[in-house]
């Protein structure tokens, strides 16, 4: 390792001035600024004064903050593992497949493509109670037909849904992962007389699960703060007079109070709270997986 | 080959330098505010939109400005970009805008009062309509001119009506129960899909004037105490809700209603959809225009003792604190407002209308020296638009406005909610109302401290 | 003087497993009978339907009337290509396309080479702090971003530039962490005996970052430049808090702006036909891009996952 004398340090670090100077303006600093103004009423338009934890206990007293912090939760709940469900599902599939996988691989990953308030203003128009496409399409099968847009029960399973068309990512994903599964082990496995869900089961989870506690921990972050589709549907000027309680995601709020009514002080108090709730829950959820995924080297559980 | 790489290289980065110059060109674009104070008029929020009679106006009033360069950029009003303006000190000269937002932005002491405006260019306040000065006084000042007044009464597709056997009188919101009956006989289901709704009370929107049919005002005239958990609030909240329960539930009915085509021929009224419903004014110049042959009717609302009411909302002009050029703003809205432009304006329209043999539906504009020239049935008009159009210019009288208040978007968003929430079976109009009143006030605290 | 680098070499073998870099075609799987294959073809041919279906529903209201686009029928009984036209017409369209164009291409570009400065200078260079440094790159990755958002308006607001297209794409001049993080393994894989031998020819350090470096790295610069111009293009959150002069709107602000505009309960005139044609167009860059750069998309997928 060099030390500070040598002119290779100095010609790395004048290559990391960029690289330093945005971190400190657009992240570092940002983080700071952003926890002091979370004890400060500063509203931009106004001389900004502190207020101590008067924020943070505003957000426990919000009605709103809270109900927003639930849906968000819910909703990632619900999202969360079918995203994961349907990915390794489809990525199984493609894996055994010698034709036609590259086609099929295209087809699940144009979704992906597709602008996010596109999807939104789409699920508008295609999940509109029984009018719209989906319910005309479940009404082939006699499946009872969900109010998507206003029923408060099916408002999150719908989000879910319509977050869900972009799986193709987590498919792809999914898909070099089993392919880099040794094959000895499918074999060995299938000398031992294995069935095909064993070795799913006994061979190939354990052996992506790296990449499954990867995308698990990556989603479940996303989820928490997924803004675009949800807020063209459910927060653009034509529908915000039927938008409901159950479609406020915590982000969503935020962004209300941050930039519709100026309370920025609130929003960064709130945008605190969720990166603590996310250390939280990424600290847990590395925890758990320890007992769960499997590193080439290490020994089996 | 290092010779190829470098000829890129620097290809690259000019390429670059170019794209940021021109980046930083069109970005740095500031908008509205300019300096020249004796020159320009920078306005926001009134991009004419193709609309004639707006264009028409904007005429009149620039040459009442001349010689005074007007700059109009497209859009309307954009509330985030306004409040960079004030927080920059960048303010455009006017701002063209609902007049909700009159009492938030004057208790944000962002406005100048049009005190002095109103005095020098001998603006007559008593031509406004009341209902259209309050929610631009503030603390008995004036804060805004206001234009535009809309005029909600009951739209009736007679056809259906006649066809269920529900008359007029019927329709009258004095009467609930006889209203709700009338409703039932026009509803038609199939299952559990609506396929006709008899009377769609327009919630949550209309939740003022429903408070108001029962006797109570949401907001104090001061525009400092909510109302919303009055009992007679929650009664009109229970009934009008009532009626979409009652109507196939709330799924069912705005699943269908979202299914109209509302502004174009095919409509809910030309495809006889709906009975009954209450709607602002221009609904008619639409009809008119799309759909002339539809049969309508207009009912005024009345309230629990047999008064009109017509809940009224429109647009104002304002001059934001620090505006450079405010006299020749306080000119120009007393030129768009003037009773003479209204009717010039007006006057242009119904010959256009004439040549194209559209019925004439009024202009309404707040102003009510203009509204009585202009609201008059023109000569040979068939009597069920005359007769609109008595209707609507009669109930104008009748009018009331939320007032102006420090927190109004939190104040709407409180109540908006509320009602969403009943409509969605989550709450009872009680448990709702209570919450919003106390959002409400705590709102209004939050910013009058 | 050439310099001895990219011409002898050969291409670089990165510490990238070769299964990563798309589908396999394992030898012992040949052998699975097409029988065998077959339930599953259906099965995802079935899905597939399911998936593309959306798009041709859009393609197919794009081009109806009003009063058809929600018939839901796949083929219109009256193509309206007009959609098309009027579109152009009703809104700044082409501007939004233009200002989506040059921001998103400009932020890709500056984040490709700024993210690539910055990965090279981690995978090659030996500097006290460089571990303390990465992490807080790595940091950065895990970082929510609304925890930055509001200090990053106001920082903007400050400068006076709240109110421009500039913060959409100028915190790009700086690099992005994660494209550093997925850069720098590929600039770890170049065998450090190739910059030996530029160093022995006399380049200074930057020289043989822009002559060796870079294009060894050029898948991973590709898909850089790929992932950024998609995240860019489709973008909301950051031109609905900058952007507030209309013509400034990029496209996805446009179309949620379309959105409230032609929406009858927002007073609009519910021609949602036109906003259909609005998505399709919004989409069809993407498309074109996706269809020449596929495989690198693929790529910087599970590039960013295996490694995780």
């Amino acid at each position: 390792m060099s030390g500070f004398r040598e002119r290779d340090t100095w010609w790395a670090y004048a290559f990391l001035i960029p690289w330093i100077f945005g971190f400190i303006v657009f992240t570092a600093g940002p983080m700071v600024w952003g926890a002091v103004l979370s004890f400060t009423n500063y509203s931009v338009v106004a001389p900004s004064h502190s207020v101590g934890l008067a924020n943070y206990r505003q957000i426990a007293n919000d009605p709103y903050a809270l109900l927003s912090l639930k849906n968000s939760f819910e909703m990632t709940a619900i999202y969360v593992p079918l995203e994961m469900g349907l990915a390794l599902l489809f990525a199984s599939m493609l894996a055994r497949l010698t034709r036609f996988d590259g086609f099929f691989r295209t087809v699940f990953y144009l979704p992906v493509m597709t602008p996010t308030v596109a999807i939104g203003g789409m699920y508008l128009l295609m999940f509109n109670g029984p009018y719209g496409l989906v319910d005309q399409f479940l009404g082939i099968f006699h499946i009872p037909q969900p109010y998507w847009l206003t029923d408060p029960n099916w408002i999150k399973p719908g989000i879910a849904a319509m977050l869900v068309w972009q799986v193709g990512a987590n498919t792809v994903l999914y898909l070099a992962a089993i392919k880099n599964v040794p094959q000895q082990l499918y074999e060995s496995a299938a000398i031992d007389g294995a069935s095909a869900w064993r070795r799913f089961k006994d061979v190939t989870l354990p052996m992506i699960s790296p990449t499954l506690f990867f995308t698990f921990i990556i989603l479940t972050v996303y989820g928490l703060q997924v803004f675009d589709q949800i807020y063209t549907a459910f927060y653009n000027p034509s529908n915000a007079k039927i938008s409901s309680d159950t479609s406020l995601m915590y982000v969503i709020y935020l962004f209300q109070q941050a930039f519709e009514y100026l309370h920025m002080g609130f929003a960064s108090a709130m945008a605190w709270l969720l990166f603590g709730i996310i250390l939280v829950i990424t600290g847990i959820q590395i925890l758990v997986s320890k007992r769960f995924v499997y590193y080439e080297g290490e020994q089996t559980r | 080959m290092k010779g190829r790489w470098k000829a890129i290289a620097v290809l690259a980065v000019a390429a670059a330098v170019v794209a940021v110059v021109a980046g930083t060109a069109a970005g740095a674009h500031r908008g509205v505010s300019s300096k020249s104070a004796g020159g320009t008029l920078n306005i926001m929020g009134f991009g004419t939109n193709g609309d004639d009679v707006a264009k028409n106006r904007t005429a009149i009033a620039e040459k009442a400005v001349a010689p005074v360069k007007v700059n109009l950029p497209n859009g309307g009003f954009n509330e985030q970009q306004f409040l960079t303006d004030l927080a920059s000190k960048q303010v455009p000269d006017l701002v063209y805008w609902d007049r909700s937002y009159v009492g938030t932005y004057a208790a944000k002491g962002a406005l100048m009062p049009l005190t002095s405006c109103i005095k020098s260019q001998h603006i007559d306040l008593s031509q406004y309509r009341q209902a259209a000065l309050g929610p631009v006084t503030y603390k008995g000042v004036v804060y805004g001119i206001p234009e535009f007044f809309d005029v909600r009464t009951i739209i009736v597709d007679t056809n259906v009506a006649d066809q269920s056997g529900v008359t007029g009188k019927m329709l009258n919101t004095q009467n609930l129960n006889t209203l709700k009956a009338a409703a039932l006989k026009m509803y038609k289901h199939n299952g559990g899909q609506v396929t006709r709704i008899g009377f769609d009370p327009k919630l949550p929107e209309f939740f003022p004037l429903w408070a108001k049919i029962f006797g109570v005002d949401i907001l104090s005239k001061n525009g400092l105490v909510p109302h919303l958990n009055d009992p007679r609030a929650i009664a009109a909240l229970t009934y009008a809700n009532s009626l979409i329960q009652a109507q196939g539930g709330y799924n069912a009915f705005l699943a269908f209603r979202n299914t109209w085509d509302f502004f174009g021929g095919d409509n809910q009224v030309a495809k006889n959809q709906v009975g009954a419903w209450p709607m602002e004014e221009w609904y008619y110049n639409v009809l008119a225009s799309v759909s002339p042959n539809v049969h309508v009717a207009a009912i005024p609302v009345r309230n629990h003792i047999g008064g009109i009411v017509n809940y009224s909302t429109g647009s104002a002009w304002s001059i934001p604190k620090g505006a450079a050029n405010t006299a020749a703003a306080c000119k120009w809205m007393k030129a768009m407002t003037a009773t003479k432009t209204w009717v010039t304006v007006a006057n242009i329209r119904k010959a256009k209308y004439a040549q194209n043999h559209q019925y004439w539906t009024g202009l309404f504009t707040a102003n009510s020296k203009a509204d009585a020239i202009i609201n008059k049935p023109t000569s040979g008009e068939p009597k069920q638009w005359a007769s609109i159009l008595n209707t609507v210019e009669h109930a104008e009288k009748y009018s009331f406005a939320i007032p102006a208040s420090p927190a109004s978007a939190e104040f709407t968003t409180a109540w908006t909610n509320a009602v969403n929430r009943v409509l969605q079976g989550q709450q009872s109009p009680k448990q709702a109302l209570d919450q919003a009143q106390k959002e409400a006030v705590a709102a209004i605290k939050a910013a009058t401290k | 003087m050439t310099s001895v680098s990219a011409e002898r070499a050969g291409p670089p073998s990165p510490d990238i497993p070769p299964a990563a870099l798309g589908p396999q075609r394992p030898g012992w799987r040949r052998g699975l009978p097409f029988a065998k294959q077959l339930p599953f073809i259906v099965l995802l041919a079935g899905f597939s339907v399911l998936f593309i279906y959306p798009f041709l529903w859009l393609v197919s209201a794009s081009l109806k009337s009003r009063a058809d686009v929600f018939n839901n029928k796949l083929i219109p009984s009256t193509f309206v290509f007009h959609n098309y036209v009027k579109i152009w017409n009703v809104a700044p369209f082409l501007r939004w396309f233009g200002n989506s164009m040059y921001i998103s291409i400009l932020a890709a570009v500056l984040v490709t080479f700024a993210s690539a400065l910055t990965a090279f200078t981690f995978a090659y260079f030996r500097f006290p702090l460089r571990n303390f440094l990465f992490g807080c790159v790595l940091a950065t990755m895990m970082l929510p971003s609304v925890v930055t958002m509001i200090p990053v308006y106001l920082v903007w607001h400050h400068v006076g530039l709240s109110n421009s297209q500039i913060p959409l794409w100028a915190p790009n001049l700086f690099g992005s962490a994660f494209y550093i993080f997925l850069q720098r393994q590929f600039f770890m894989g170049i065998p450090r005996t190739y910059f030996e031998a530029a160093r022995m020819d006399g380049d200074n350090y930057f020289t043989m970052f822009w002559r060796i470096a870079v294009p060894l790295a050029k898948p991973a610069l590709i898909v850089t430049f790929l992932f950024e111009f998609k995240a860019k293009w489709n973008d909301l959150m950051t031109p609905l808090i900058y952007l507030h002069h209309y013509n400034q709107y990029t496209i996805p602000l446009g179309l949620y702006d379309l959105l409230g505009v032609y929406s009858p309960s927002a007073g609009g005139s519910g021609d949602y036909e036109w906003l259909m044609a609005a998505f399709v167009l919004a989409t069809i860059p993407l498309l074109i891009i996706f269809a020449f750069g596929q495989r690198y998309f693929v790529r910087g997928i599970t590039l960013q996952g295996y490694k995780g």
